[in-house]
């Protein structure tokens, strides 16, 4: 029963007061540490073989595919903390992320034309998944360690390519800059794209039904991103910009 | 000027202008509450640490659409909260609410009897059990209002609901934890 003395109001204001709440992170620092972060290279990582990258694929992909696209992974998290803490990433798998499909079902199943990199050195990718939402679906190609595409140390990734519907544009960058990020115009193609690189990065387009989607996914690495024929593309993890146009201009 | 403590509107102005120490300063002001209010969205420290982080960095990128002289509070913890609802979507987590172990005892002459402490302290557990057996909604409702102490703008904020139903919401969660408790309607 009720105290009393004391309304329901009084009660609830002095429990707030006793509850045991999880001691609050160092943020400042953690958001600091992010903002400051200094561009993160592939290419420096000590090497793993292909075996042990697609062994542990189940696990660490999570990172690369988190990096290429954001929307609609609500299952996904990234623990990211400022380098003095432990390395080790926490992830989880949800409903949201998408699931491991064939590329024959991913073709089957988004509404557009999904284009695969033609590179003798790539062939097919290790893994493919999808996801819906973003509504069309999102297909990523997910490719271990290959000639002239070094794995990660983190993730054992070697490329990563994600394709989707959505609109971008440069005016959707402006917002990048602010967070140290740098985006380079370039072209695949013959067609506008940007390479984007160093900082925190946020990502922002138009999904299909034209609303602008602001993501709070942190790429993984520098990304080469542009639209074609509605289909929003991006390529991570090319050691260079120019391998990230090989790769992009290739897909056919 | 010398000397003298700057203000939030001057800290976020320096922030706008590219300060990253301005913003760091911000953090460091907001972090405790962002990190409670995304840990009762989403019922796990771990998810509302990286739900906190995600805000104040997505903050940061919008600080250009943020209004000069608008409140700097109640637009972060909407920030906050988005990205903790959407966590929260897919956390398969929740802790129950829990006392401290044991509550500082007041001192001086009128500090109150262990039996007094006692007595208080089984109160609160009472009416603690009560909140978590509460539906998720009305809980975090309850919660922000008497824990955290939001108005009802940063409540609205949080809930992502006008501020008039921040009003209908607290009211049925109210009388359902009345109900839990087994006491009359009204007060």
């Amino acid at each position: 029963m009720i105290d009393d003395l004391r309304t329901l109001d009084e009660r609830l204001l002095d429990l707030g007061t006793s509850i045991a709440f999880p001691p609050t992170p160092p943020l400042s620092a953690m958001v600091a540490d992010r903002l400051r972060q200094p561009v993160r290279r592939w290419g420096t990582a000590r090497p793993i073989g292909r075996g042990l990258a697609l062994a542990v694929a189940a696990t660490v992909l999570l990172v690369g595919i988190a990096a290429a696209f954001g929307l609609g992974l609500g299952g996904l998290r990234l623990t990211f903390g400022p380098a003095s803490f432990s390395p080790a990433p926490s992830l989880l798998v949800g409903p949201g992320l998408g699931e491991p499909t064939s590329l024959g079902e991913a073709r089957e199943h988004v509404q557009f034309a999904l284009r695969v990199p033609e590179l003798a050195e790539l062939d097919d990718p290790d893994l493919v998944y999808l996801a819906d939402p973003p509504a069309g679906g999102a297909a990523t190609l997910l490719y271990g360690e290959r000639a002239g595409f070094p794995p990660d140390s983190r993730t054992g990734i070697g490329l990563i390519v994600t394709q989707f519907r959505a609109d971008i544009g440069p005016e959707l960058f402006e917002k990048l800059i602010d967070s140290g990020v740098r985006v380079t115009a370039t072209e695949v193609n013959s067609g506008a794209a940007w390479w984007i690189a160093g900082g925190v990065h946020f990502f922002f387009y138009r999904d299909a039904t034209g609303r602008v989607v602001e993501t709070t996914v942190r790429l993984a690495s520098d990304t080469l991103i542009w639209e074609e024929d509605g289909v929003t593309h991006r390529v991570e993890g090319a050691p260079s910009l120019a391998d990230a146009i090989r790769v992009a201009e290739s897909l056919r | 000027m010398e000397g003298r403590p700057l203000t939030e509107s001057e800290w976020i102005e320096r922030a706008r202008r590219g300060d990253a120490s301005a913003f760091e300063e911000l953090v460091r002001q907001h972090q405790e509450i962002a990190f409670r209010t995304a840990y009762l969205v989403v019922g796990d420290a771990d998810e509302a640490r990286d739900a906190a982080q995600d805000g104040f960095l997505r903050a940061h990128a919008a600080l250009g659409r943020f209004r000069p002289g608008a409140e700097f509070r109640p637009w972060l913890l909407r920030i906050v909260a988005n990205v903790a609802r959407n966590r929260r979507r897919s956390a398969s987590r929740r802790a129950d609410l829990a006392l401290r172990a044991f509550r500082d005892a007041a001192s001086g002459d009128a500090a109150p009897s262990p039996e007094v402490l006692l007595l208080a302290e089984e109160r609160r557990s009472e009416l603690l059990a009560a909140i978590n057996r509460l539906q998720v909604e009305d809980r975090l409702i309850i919660t922000l209002r008497w824990f955290l102490e939001l108005n009802e703008e940063e409540m609205a904020g949080v809930l992502d609901c006008p501020r008039g139903t921040v009003k209908s919401r607290l009211s049925r969660a109210t009388a359902r934890l009345r109900s839990v408790l087994g006491e009359a309607g009204d007060d």
